[in-house]
């Protein structure tokens, strides 16, 4: 069980600075990198794994200075972005490959047990072109762990995924979680990936760390917008497009509660016209479909489209395109953007 | 809507599809045949029995074993010295690569006969060279290490450029995979990058060999006649292309075709192998490929 220390790790890519992040990394402890394209997600992780030289701070693995080491003396299971299988070698001699270059006897022979439980002995034989994107993500993990690596670093896993095959690598990520207790820092713009297997949060902003902490603070205090769409908030404004309301309107009622960045709050239940309250907004609606959760709706508050939720089913009539409904504001479910942006909150442990 | 439209819509793609097809085969025949026919008529020419002859015969056998041999001494050459040029301009940047480039391509533009005066002046006896050459035992002038010469100058520019290419198109981070997964800088290279890059290094052997044996402009003015030395120790000979040109050239036409259709039928040979070899998936270069 090792854990790893990352402190104030800095480095630069063609004019991108990333950094100083800190973090540390207890056995079984994911971590989730989000932000947006370009944020540094994936310069972070190429500096982890010792392709981006560290301009400064260090990585240490159980207090072994691991910074100035070469990526193949680090003891990492790096899966990149694409998964980085070789085209020109089958399913078990990918997988064997750790093993190959160390030089091990029967390299092919030791793999089976883990061919075996990520479901890949039928598949052995068959070159990369030929498989799915969920055996080949697959693939690459039990690739990864065979290098018996220390941290696994994941990258995008998840990018072309059905439904179903998704479904299926986050249990074989909960396994890693669990049974092996290997750390795992993971690159992702998937929520219901991030949410289901991630402790701690780690958001990049423009290769800063905007906010670190656990899916409570996200949820709390989303902080910017980027991070307030990721965590669920369908209604995400910024300041702009509520400074034009006039006033009285939603949005200038919203501006008063933004923050220099926006604000954000999640989707309001609509009323019958008739129930409808001294606070309540009317609205027109532009667009509904059915969710498990009920009727998803977008609507037409004057300048602004608002996402809101209607009971479906239900009794009386389904609001559609045309109709006029009804929705409430809580002015405590509203969450300022961008006022405590460059606070630095540090994970929980 | 009637049944009659509905199929007559469901044809129409058909129709549209038709004259194209045509096209295709009309442009993609004419070069064929204009490929073809030089052949035809070679063969038509020399009947089987002179073929059988010019197959037989000593003389034709001894400048087919220099051809061969000096044309797979200058494939070893490009494997040696172009495989790895080709992996530095794929992936190191270096002030000045653009002219190195230039320079890599500078064989394919020059006429070949001026390659050969331009070698003639560069070898000729009282230069540095010249005396270097001749003092390590590799005399250029009428032997095979001439042909080899001139073989390697106007062919190993397609194995530097198919090199480049195949290089610069595995993506790095197969090769981060490769590097964090325990492999050393060496390792990923012979492991990884060279598996993956030998396709495209194939076709530009193939093409670096083929260039050399239709080499004739360069080897006319350095080696003309090859007299034994060096790896060649069979009687005074020359190159396939420059025997055939000097048989044209005295009149023996039906000589010059029954040995230029030996050639063929040889070279024909080997791409045709080469190319059942890559079908059948028996080559270590196709393995992994989804393509027939």
């Amino acid at each position: 069980m090792t854990s790893w220390t990352v402190e104030g790790v800095e480095s630069r890519l063609d004019g991108f600075h990333l950094g100083p992040v800190d973090l540390t990394l207890a056995p079984g402890r994911v971590v989730a990198v989000l932000g947006r394209s370009g944020a540094g997600k994936t310069t972070l992780l190429r500096t982890l794994a010792g392709f981006l030289p560290a301009r400064s701070g260090r990585i240490l693995r159980d207090g072994i200075d691991l910074t100035d080491r070469p990526p193949e003396a680090r003891g990492l299971g790096y899966v990149p972005q694409g998964l980085g299988l070789f085209a020109h070698r089958t399913v078990e001699r990918n997988v064997s490959y750790p093993l190959e270059v160390r030089g091990r006897r029967n390299p092919v022979a030791q793999i089976r047990p883990l061919l075996d439980r990520f479901g890949l002995t039928s598949l052995a034989r068959r070159y990369p072109a030929r498989l799915s994107g969920g055996e080949l993500e697959r693939v690459a993990l039990a690739r990864a762990l065979a290098a018996e690596p220390e941290l696994v670093l994941w990258d995008e896993p998840w990018q072309a995924l059905d439904v179903e095959a998704r479904h299926d690598l986050g249990r074989v990520f909960e396994e890693l979680r669990e049974t092996e207790r290997i750390p795992v820092v993971v690159v992702t713009h998937d929520p219901g990936l991030a949410f289901s297997v991630a402790d701690t949060f780690l958001v990049l902003r423009a290769g800063k760390v905007g906010l670190q902490g656990d899916a409570a603070t996200l949820l709390t205090d989303p902080s910017d917008p980027f991070t307030a769409r990721f965590v669920g908030f369908e209604n995400v404004y910024d300041r702009a497009s509520l400074e034009a309301g006039r006033p009285g309107s939603l949005a200038s009622w919203l501006s008063e509660r933004a923050g220099p960045e926006g604000v954000a709050f999640p989707r309001p239940v609509t009323q019958s016209a008739e129930e409808g309250s001294a606070g309540s907004w009317e609205a027109v609606v532009r667009g509904a479909h059915p969710t498990p959760e009920g009727l998803a709706l977008t609507v037409r508050v004057d300048s602004l489209t608002v996402a809101v939720r209607g009971s479906w089913p239900g009794t009386g009539p389904v609001p559609s395109i045309g109709h006029r409904v009804r929705f409430e504001v809580d002015e405590k479910s509203v969450h300022p953007l961008g006022g405590s942006a460059s606070r630095l909150r540090s994970s929980p442990r | 809507m009637s049944a009659g439209r509905e199929s007559a819509r469901s044809r129409r793609p058909r129709r549209t599809g038709v004259p194209w097809l045509v096209l295709q085969l009309v442009l993609s025949g004419s070069l064929l045949l204009l490929f073809l026919l030089p052949i035809y008529a070679l063969f038509t020419y020399a009947p089987p029995s002179e073929i059988l002859a010019a197959a037989t015969d000593p003389a034709v056998d001894s400048a087919l074993y220099l051809t061969f041999l000096a044309s797979g001494i200058a494939v070893l050459a490009a494997i040696v010295f172009a495989i790895p040029l080709g992996y530095l301009l794929a992936r190191r940047t270096f002030p000045g690569r653009s002219i190195v480039e230039a320079v890599v391509a500078l064989p394919v533009v020059v006429p070949h006969l001026l390659v050969g005066v331009g070698l003639f002046f560069l070898l000729i006896p009282g230069t540095p060279l010249y005396r270097f050459t001749t003092a390590i035992g590799l005399p250029v002038y009428d032997t095979i290490w001439g042909v080899v010469l001139v073989m390697v100058f106007v062919s190993a520019p397609y194995t530097v450029l198919a090199a480049t290419l195949s290089f610069r198109a595995i993506d790095h981070r197969v090769l981060e995979a490769a590097r964090s997964l325990g492999a050393g800088p060496a390792t990923a290279f012979l492991t990884v990058s060279f598996p993956l890059a030998l396709r495209g290094i194939v076709a530009g052997l193939l093409l670096t060999w083929a260039r050399a044996v239709s080499e004739i402009g360069g080897i006319l003015i350095i080696a003309f006649a090859v007299y034994p030395g060096g790896p060649y120790n069979g009687p005074v000979t020359s190159t396939i292309s420059v025997l055939v040109y000097n048989l044209f050239q005295n009149g023996n036409l039906a000589d010059a075709a029954a040995v230029s259709s030996v050639f063929l039928l040889i070279a024909f040979a080997l791409f045709l192998l080469v190319r059942l070899g890559e079908r059948s998936g028996w080559v270590p270069w196709r393995r992994g490929d989804l393509l027939p």
